[in-house]
């Protein structure tokens, strides 16, 4: 070590002699004083200012502010000669020693070091030599040297091994007990000590011994000691324990015959304990040897005492199947009952029930839960399915002659339901698929039962249309009659729905217990009817919501055909029921609900159905549209139908599969249709306002119901003139004679609100449609709808042409003498309402004009620039190409740079080469003249005779 | 000074003299009479400019409202142009602490005092402003800025094209600025178009002939109002006016004819030229 450092010592005393001397040196003044006292040699150190003809000025365009160049002045004598020196010391002993063939080279101490003088060169040598000597006497000592002294070099003076500094840790690290004991033993031995410390490898056998005797010894101790901790810690375990289950803390945590086990262990342990203490230890490790009772404890009580997860929520599916469990239950409980009921009283039922329960309660072992072996054990052997499907085909079979009676008891109608069966009956036999197809076919009969619609019976559609009416009773009703006549809407529904509970009370109420929890979806029009017949409203809803919830979609796949082919049928029963001619509006209205959802689940589906019912209604349309005779406007089942779509999908989308049709079919309906009776009217103002209702929220313009409207108005006023104006308006529609079928000839004494669906129920020549009093009421509907339209175009920039032609009809028509005074108020208030609106418009319209041409400025550009742009950087978005760039550049100059190193080279080495030559020619001159003037001396000699005389004398 | 890469064809020096005319043609036709005309609509269009019309660039308005006739607008080839020329502007670099900077006397202060200069002849800032209000008049947007020539105070010449539009912020002026004393040149965003660049002086060599080189100063005895001493000049002469973006001090330019003062008060550079745009936007009817 001391040597290494004093090596390094003198290695930093010599470089940082070499380093002044080099300050001294580099410095441009220093070298300038070099070159000087080179020049001349009196000027030892002051400064002295630099030569100005040694320096190159460049000249600088732009004198930038705070901006040092390098450079700017430079120095070309400096420079040369500072170069020349660099191949003084370089190239020119290359090129001496190329001619040479060895090389003499000086390995002397300090030799090369010109830092150091004689005596620093002396002093190292003397240094080294003594360092030799002391490592040979060392080894020398006691083996002799074989050539390994190299091996030795590593270790210093006190003869230690650097690498021994590193092993140290490691030994304390792995043997850290044993150290700190061992090196406190050695404590108390100081001699010892101090030999272990300084010869740590030079043990002897004995010391290594007695070492490993020491560290047994001391490891028994310490085995010993802990023993007899771990055995007083168990003690105080035990009584801990033993004073824990004596406090009944433990009571609440586990079983009461826990506890006893308990105690009577800690009684035991209590007791052997006071056997055993006093004892030896050797009883102790035989209690110990046996199987522990405490032990035994703690597991069971691990065991036991693991916590449970608790219920997760339920997903929809299986909230769907708990819903669908408990209704097969229930259906259990009443098929059991059911059939107790056949055999014997009600009382002998409960008890045999009871019984019967009782006993799968006792051979539950081996019930599955969800298994009906109870039922069939008590019934038949067949699985419940099929036992609900029989019941099923019996139940119908009873209802069919059930709904017999009851169409006997209703009214002309309900013949054709009948002969409907018949033919649902020859039907039977067709598959699933074909329910559409079916559902047409049913329909063939129900349209041969209308008798309104039945003229283009071929097509399957009539059903389609049948549907429909139902649910657009609702909001059609209210449309029509505004609000005023909730009330007296809701009077006679009541009267409908009584009128219906009345038919059906005497048939229905028996039955209304035996509807079964679980039914499966009927697969044909005519299950369903013997399904629903005979049944009350509310009981038709329970059936169908029982229906849906037995067949959840999300649970099953098949359910979701089953439940299609169920939606169809359903529908095709609401259209069906929306064909009767006393309405059942209730249970229209109740059947919305479920329609509506299931066709949230099955959307897809859904929406098929609806197209397809629109086709055949359009076409059937078409067909009745040709033969005048009849009416072609819509009937009860198209109109609820129509609703039932408005309601399930969305109207306000711009193009909907389903809603698109639906509108169009409703204006093609107005359009179309020809106005004949009042009927006509009422109806097609129906039509209106549901278009109202869908146009409401997307604000479209609906020329048609407008037209409509305005046609109607003009059915008040008996001038037959149509103006030119009007007439334009006209040419979209076909317009048939149009007789005045509103005009009010009479004075009105109150103007009652029309209950459509009667209308509807109305035949086409009843008296009823040629009153005064209907004819102001469809007026005040009229109107009501107008002021619709008129709230929902008020934004259209077209109002007044639109809305002008029919406010000049409707000031035409206040004027009428017999115009009843509310009426006549109402007309007043649209009237007013478009006469505003359509100055307002009016003035905001502006004139034409020519259009302006603004003035197009210059295009301007923007100036590419970059953030804190430093000048030489390269700012090619490219970078690839940047680099490439930078590199050759690099390339080019570092060419350059060695091609003029290289010129420079051979100039220094001509210039040596020259010397060389002039010397030796120089030689050569002086040798030649000398030996010339010697044969010129003797030349002289001999000539004058003075041969050898001048020479001796000379000499 | 070695060309940008990938630059080919003639070089600049060359094919000078032809991008000159260039550009004249592709400057778009200021639209002056048409505000003017559009206060009385004209039921019919007239007649003359029917073959012009159709070289005119207004495709997208004709989209929008086809059939209805626009407004005949005018082509301006032969109308008096005007420059302007901001003399004695403070644009210098320096080496401030490691990077270069356009000096300032906000930021810049400390340095310049170190260096023996007064702060307060440090604004660039004026002349940022002078552009600015000059670039940005309906003048210019009506197309009779010929250009703008920018000298400083140590004598560097930069031209800047009138279809520039200089950053709005001081700090990317600077910037700017900063690129084009030292790159020399500015080119457009995606175009190699320069916008601005170094010239030679003097800078009469730039100016059209027979142009009347009018000097502003508020030290001048010709004090006028500025509306009719535009008026007396006709109207088909181009028009120089040589403005200081200093400071303080005034400016000493030979080629100048007039010398104007045109407030009684001394003016901020950016207003002196509002002044004179104005004057010459009502003169030549630009709105």
């Amino acid at each position: 070590m001391a040597k290494s450092s004093k090596r390094s010592s003198n290695g930093n005393s010599t470089d940082s002699n070499k380093k002044k001397k080099k300050s001294k040196k580099s410095g441009p003044e220093g070298v300038a004083m070099k070159v000087k006292a080179k020049s001349n040699k009196s000027n030892g150190g002051g400064g002295g200012g630099s030569n100005p003809f040694e320096s190159i000025w460049s000249r600088r365009k732009f004198e930038v502010l705070g901006q040092k160049r390098k450079g700017e002045a430079r120095r070309m004598g400096l420079a040369r000669t500072l170069a020349i020196q660099k191949r003084n010391n370089t190239l020119l002993k290359e090129y001496q020693q190329s001619a040479k063939s060895s090389l003499f080279v000086d390995r002397r101490i300090g030799e090369n070091d010109h830092a150091l003088d004689e005596f620093g060169k002396a002093i190292l040598r003397s240094q080294r030599e003594r360092q030799l000597n002391m490592k040979l006497s060392k080894k020398s000592k006691y083996h002799l040297s074989d050539g390994e002294e190299d091996d030795f070099e590593g270790i210093d003076s006190l003869g230690r091994d650097d690498f021994e500094e590193e092993m140290l840790p490691d030994d304390v690290d792995a043997e850290t007990h044993e150290e700190i004991d061992l090196v406190q033993r050695r404590m108390q031995i100081p001699g010892e000590n101090v030999v272990d410390g300084e010869e740590h490898r030079h043990k002897s056998k004995k010391e290594v011994m007695e070492e490993i005797i020491l560290k047994s010894k001391f490891y028994k101790a310490q085995k010993a000691r802990d023993k007899e901790e771990n055995e007083h810690l168990v003690e105080e375990l035990d009584k801990d324990f033993t004073s824990l289950v004596h406090s009944e803390a433990l009571l609440s945590l586990t079983e009461p015959n826990k506890m006893k086990a308990l105690k009577a262990l800690v009684n035991s342990n209590e007791q052997s304990n006071k056997d055993h203490i006093p004892t030896s230890r050797k009883m102790e490790n035989s209690v110990q040897e046996k199987p522990d009772d405490y032990d035994k404890l703690v597991k069971q009580m691990g065991l036991e005492m693991r916590a449970r997860p608790s219920d997760r929520t339920k997903t929809p599916e299986e909230i769907a199947q708990e819903e669908k469990e408990r209704l097969e239950q229930l259906e259990e409980e009443r098929q059991k009952r059911m059939v107790a009921a056949e055999d014997s009283s009600d009382e002998d039922n409960s008890d045999s029930e009871k019984a019967s329960e009782q006993k799968p309660r006792s051979l539950s072992g081996d019930d599955l839960g969800d298994s009906f072996s109870v039922n069939e054990q008590i019934m038949t052997k067949k699985g419940w399915v099929d036992e609900i499907l029989e019941r099923k085909d019996e139940d119908s079979a009873s209802e069919d002659d059930d709904g017999e009676d009851s169409d006997d008891l209703e009214s002309s109608e309900d013949a054709d339901e009948e002969s409907d069966e018949g033919l649902e009956k020859h039907e039977k036999d067709l598959s699933l698929k074909d329910w559409e197809q079916s559902d047409d076919d049913d329909d063939i009969g129900a349209d041969s039962e209308d008798g309104d619609e039945d003229d283009s019976d071929e097509d399957k559609q009539t059903d389609s249309e049948d549907l429909d009416g139902v649910e657009e009773r609702l909001d059609a009703a209210v449309h029509i009659k505004a609000k005023r006549d909730d009330s007296v809407k809701n009077v006679k529904r009541d009267k409908d729905s009584s009128n219906e509970k009345k038919i059906n009370v005497g048939v229905k109420q028996s039955k209304e217990s035996d509807i079964p929890y679980i039914i499966e979806a009927p697969k044909t029009f005519e299950e369903l009817c013997s399904l629903v017949d005979e049944c009350s409203n509310s009981n038709i809803i329970l059936i169908v919501n029982r229906i849906r919830k037995s067949n959840p979609i999300t649970l099953a796949a098949e359910n979701r055909k089953k439940m299609q082919v169920f939606y169809g049928i359903l529908l095709q029963y609401f259209a069906v029921l929306a064909n009767k001619k006393p309405l059942n509006i209730e249970l229209l209205n109740l059947l919305v609900k479920p329609l509506i959802e299931m066709s949230t689940e099955i959307p897809y589906f859904a929406a098929i159905c609806a197209r397809r019912r629109i086709e055949s209604t359009r076409k059937q349309f078409i067909e009745s549209i040709k033969k005048s005779e009849s009416s072609s406007w819509p009937s009860s089942k198209t109109l609820c139908l129509l609703r039932l779509w408005s309601m399930i999908f969305p109207c306000s989308d711009f193009r909907h599969p389903v809603m698109t049709p639906v509108i169009l079919l409703m204006c093609e309906y107005l359009m179309r249709c020809p106005i004949v009776s009042g009927r006509d009217i009422a109806i097609g103002s129906f039509l209106c306002s549901m278009l109202l209702s869908v146009f409401r929220h997307s604000r479209k313009f609906c020329p048609e119901a407008i037209m409509f409207l305005q046609t109607s108005l003009l059915a008040t006023t008996e001038s037959k003139h149509i103006s030119d104006e009007d007439s334009q308006l006209y040419h979209l529609m076909e317009l048939k004679a149009l007789k005045p079928i509103l005009r009010i000839h009479e004075t009105v004494n109150a103007i009652s609100p029309l209950n459509f669906f009667k209308i509807i129920d109305l035949p086409e020549d009843s008296s009823f449609f040629t009153e005064v009093g209907f004819r102001a009421s469809v007026l005040v509907t009229v109107v009501e709808t107008l002021q619709g339209y008129v709230d929902v175009y008020k934004g259209l920039s077209s109002f007044p042409e639109i809305f002008l032609p029919i406010l000049r009809i409707l000031n035409e028509i206040e004027e009428q003498k017999n115009m009843p005074n509310s009426l006549r108020d109402k007309i007043k208030d649209v009237a007013e309402i478009i006469k505003l609106k359509v100055d307002e418009l009016h003035t905001l319209r502006r004139p034409l004009q020519m259009r302006k041409q603004k003035p197009v400025p210059i295009k301007m550009l923007n100036p590419k620039f970059e953030e804190n742009y430093v000048k030489g950087r390269d700012y090619d978005p490219d970078r690839e190409r940047a680099e490439l760039k930078k590199l050759k550049k690099q390339l080019k100059r570092e060419a350059k740079g060695a091609a003029r190193e290289l010129r420079k080279d051979n100039y220094f080495l001509l210039d040596v080469k020259d010397k060389e030559k002039s010397l030796l020619e120089k030689d050569r001159a002086e040798k030649y003249g000398r030996a010339k003037a010697f044969l010129q001396d003797q030349e002289h000699a001999f000539k004058s005779g003075q041969l050898g005389k001048g020479k001796k004398r000379r000499r | 000074m070695t060309r940008p890469f990938g630059v080919k064809g003639k070089k600049r020096k060359h094919s000078q003299s032809k991008q000159y005319s260039e550009e004249e043609h592709q400057q778009p036709p200021p639209k002056k009479a048409v505000a003017e005309e559009s206060k009385e609509p004209s039921p019919e269009p007239s007649p003359e400019p029917e073959p012009e019309r159709e070289s005119e660039p207004a495709p997208t308005e004709e989209d929008e409202l086809s059939g209805i006739p626009i407004v005949p607008s005018e082509k301006n080839s032969t109308k008096p142009n005007v420059i302007f020329i901001l003399e004695k502007a403070s644009l210098e670099v320096a080496k401030v602490g490691k990077t270069y900077q356009l000096l300032n006397s906000d930021d810049h202060a400390n340095f310049l005092r170190k260096n023996n200069k007064n702060p307060g002849d440090y604004r660039p800032d004026i002349t940022h402003q002078s552009l600015l209000s000059i670039l940005d008049s309906p003048l210019n947007k009506a197309g009779r800025l010929r250009s703008v020539y920018i000298r400083t105070e140590k004598g560097v010449l930069i031209e800047v094209k009138p279809f520039v539009r200089i950053p709005r912020t001081f700090k990317r002026f600077a910037g700017v600025m900063l690129e084009l004393l030292q790159k020399l040149s500015i080119s457009a965003v995606g175009k190699r178009e320069k916008l601005l660049r170094t010239i030679k002086n003097p800078v009469t060599q730039y100016l059209p002939v027979n142009s009347r080189k009018i000097g502003l100063s508020y030290s001048s005895e010709n004090l006028v109002d500025m509306d009719d001493y535009v008026s007396t000049i006709s109207s088909n002469t181009d028009l120089v006016f040589v403005v200081g973006a200093m400071a303080h001090g005034k400016i000493e330019t030979d080629y100048t004819e007039d010398y104007l003062a045109i407030s009684g008060y001394p003016l901020s550079a950016a207003y002196c030229i509002t002044r004179i745009t104005g004057a010459l936007e009502r003169k030549w009817k630009i709105l």
